[in-house]
């Protein structure tokens, strides 16, 4: 009798238990399968042949310090900087501690550093987006501090680290990295087809990339496209098209969606500005300034793999993307790049160019060879402007259009040059060609 | 007494709660796999009975690559024996008809070839060319190109023999010397994205079955003398019912189906 009542009560507890325990692992797997659903949702979402963003925002020069010399990389065949990114996809990486600031000299070593590969970004990014673009939770977490260069020490196996760097106060960043193997990376150096010698030197306006030696680049040509004002339309509208207003006058289309939403069409430059006076947010985190900045780019251009976020400003809410080819910016003849975005209480802004480099054909130009920056330096002062004056350098590709050929663009390798705010390309200042003769 | 019957009652009662809990579970768990692997496409093809093997979610990689005309098949036509021998300088493509020719049945007909094409006096760089039954007909057997960077279906890179009351009669030739890539390589769709997609495009009929889907390399345009090449599936279905084929054009970089115009190129607006 009392035996039997024993057992029940022990079955009693047993069920009990049970039935707590499959209620909590039913609560978690819902919470895994919502998950799950979502990530199916994006998936679908991301078909739409839309470039992913870590591609957008990425570092656009390899830089590597042999044991004698520093060298700008590349790799014509497969893209250096997007595949250490993915080696880096598996690096579980610590919080980034900040080991020196405002410290000019200590900097330079840093980046000067022997056995190092360096990716420079064009412009400053944050930690926790750099987190977001490797889906790595500790840096997205992070409280975001600001970098543009990620060193990395292939050579010595105690170091296991990563160092960030920031031009703009020389601030360096050490974060410990554990599951890395820097072996998969010293393979894709030894694999890079393209390499000058380069001297990272510190300026009033920053850190400078000087070609040592006089450089050979090639020049590029390509089919380019442009989209009829309707796809923009379409694209901007939110295909709200029906209640569009248009005007024209003297080549300069204007579509008005009542006053909400505005796109200026202008046919004799194809450049095109859009206004959204409804999108007056004005994005609070770093991140999430450059996730809409690239959700309005893909939004524009959703099939160009060329396009790199160029120019960052975080204070006036301004974002500039420009094409790049091989690690080497497009300067088209607007000042503003490819795309420019910039947030406001007032509303948004897009600025854009209907030429888009779509298919690359051979070209048949000779390559280039370009004076060494020590050189395009003395030249520049020859025609009075002095170090102090210039605020960057960069070799950079000029957009030449044929004229027999509308539809092909020849790219020509030169240096351009940032004075008074200006870029220029470097005869332009100086009256004196930046070819090597 | 009492105290005992309401033990028994919870007993029950926890019972089956823990039976309909763990049924639950269960339940969440196949919900988790299935939507996580996104079969459910592939499941609802395989219902409209549409059949195919094993399709590959791998993402692989290809270029943009570029090729210039080449003469080396009219520098070499001095090499050829026992064929009459035209050559097209527009499109610089051999026209040939053999003195003797060829006798093959269905079933040996591509090792039959495939000793023919290694010879150099039957055929011009040969060695470099592979059957593809999935463009071949009763009345064509033909020969793509290969390379180390893949293979071409195209009309500018092929060895098409005319096959008539199973005698090899004749063959046309187009080559290209050589590739170079024109651009970094860039992530391209897998297999299963692309079938995927041709079904969500209702391009693939019920009742039918995907024969082949290959990728290969063929000619987008002709800019500045040269060729460009890109990157394309091709896939090919088959009617259970009347048996005709079809063959599907997907452009492997950005998934979209290319539309072929009236005279056969895929033209380059079909990119977009």
């Amino acid at each position: 009798m009392k035996f039997s009542r024993l057992i029940v009560q022990l079955l009693l507890v047993v069920a009990v238990i049970t039935s707590i325990v499959l209620s909590f692992f039913i609560w978690t797997n819902t919470a895994r399968y919502q998950r799950g659903r979502n990530i199916d949702v994006t998936s679908a979402e991301s078909n739409k042949n839309e470039i992913p963003m870590n591609q957008v925002i990425s570092p656009t020069q390899v830089m590597w310090h042999d044991e004698t010399d520093q060298h700008l990389i590349y790799n014509s065949n497969t893209n250096i900087s997007l595949s250490i990114q993915k080696v880096m996809q598996d690096w579980k990486i610590d919080e980034p501690k900040l080991v020196s600031k405002k410290d000019g000299a200590y900097y330079q070593k840093v980046i000067q550093s022997k056995n190092m590969i360096q990716m420079v970004y064009p412009t400053a990014i944050t930690t926790n987006t750099l987190g977001s673009l490797l889906n790595n939770n500790s840096l997205k977490n992070d409280k975001g501090s600001q970098f543009n260069r990620i060193l990395i020490n292939l050579k010595n196996k105690k170091d296991q680290n990563i160092y960030l760097a920031d031009d703009s106060n020389y601030s360096v960043y050490k974060a410990k990295v554990r599951n890395a193997s820097a072996v998969p990376i010293a393979k894709l150096v030894k694999k890079a087809n393209i390499n000058l010698k380069v001297r990272l030197n510190i300026m009033k306006h920053g850190v400078f990339t000087f070609y040592v030696d006089p450089i050979k680049m090639k020049s590029y040509s390509y089919v380019i496209s442009g989209k009829k004002d309707g796809e923009y339309t379409t694209a901007l509208f939110d295909s709200n098209t029906s209640g569009l207003v248009t005007s024209e006058d003297n080549n300069i289309y204007t579509y008005n969606y009542g006053e909400s939403k505005r796109l200026v069409s202008d046919h004799n430059t194809e450049e095109l500005t859009f206004e959204d006076y409804t999108d007056t947010s004005v994005p609070k985190t770093q991140l999430a300034f450059m996730q809409r900045g690239y959700q309005k780019v893909v939004n524009l251009q959703n099939s160009v793999s060329n396009l790199r976020l160029y120019n960052a400003d975080w204070k006036n809410k301004d974002l500039i993307f420009r094409e790049y080819v091989e690690g080497f910016p497009i300067f088209k003849k607007s000042q503003f790049g490819s795309i420019r975005i910039k947030f406001s209480r007032k509303g948004s802004s897009e600025h854009f160019l209907n030429k888009v480099l779509e298919v690359p054909v051979p070209s048949n130009q000779a390559p280039t060879k370009l004076k060494s920056t020590n050189e395009i330096f003395k030249g520049l002062q020859r025609a009075g402007y002095s170090p102090n004056d210039v605020q960057a350098v960069e070799v950079g590709y000029q957009w030449e259009s044929e004229t027999e050929n509308e539809k092909v663009v020849d790219l020509k390798p030169t240096y351009y040059i940032k004075i008074g705010n200006h870029w220029k390309p470097y005869d332009e200042w100086s009256n004196e060609s930046a070819e090597e003769d | 007494m009492d105290f005992r019957r309401i033990e028994v009652i919870f007993l029950i009662v926890f019972f089956s709660l823990d039976i309909f809990l763990f049924l639950s579970f269960r339940n969440s768990q196949q919900l988790v796999s299935s939507s996580s692997t996104n079969t459910s496409t592939t499941t609802e093809m395989r219902k409209r009975n549409i059949s195919f093997g094993s399709l590959d979610t791998k993402n692989g990689s290809a270029y943009y690559l570029g090729s210039q005309p080449s003469d080396s098949l009219v520098q070499n036509v001095n090499k050829l024996r026992n064929q009459e021998v035209q050559y097209d300088n527009v499109n610089h493509k051999i026209s040939s008809s053999l003195n003797n020719t060829i006798d093959i049945t269905p079933a040996d007909k591509k090792d039959v070839m495939d000793k023919f094409i290694k010879k150099e006096s039957n055929v011009l760089y040969g060695k470099e060319y592979k059957y593809s039954p999935q463009l071949s007909t009763g009345s064509q057997m033909v020969y793509v190109a290969t390379g180390k960077l893949g293979e071409i279906y195209d009309k500018t890179a092929q060895l098409i023999f005319t096959v008539t009351d199973d005698k090899v009669v004749a063959y046309t030739q187009t080559y290209v010397k050589s590739m170079i890539i024109l651009h970094e390589s860039q992530v391209i769709k897998s297999e299963k994205e692309v079938i995927t997609n041709l079904y969500a495009n209702s391009e693939i009929p019920n009742n039918s079955k995907i024969s082949y889907a290959n990728l290969a390399y063929t000619k987008l345009l002709e800019a500045k003398d040269s060729t460009i090449y890109i990157p394309v599936w091709f896939v090919t279905i088959k009617n259970k019912d009347s048996k005709v084929s079809t063959t599907k054009k997907v452009n492997a970089f950005t998934g979209n189906i290319i539309k072929s115009s009236t005279n056969g190129d895929s033209s380059y607006n079909a990119q977009q």
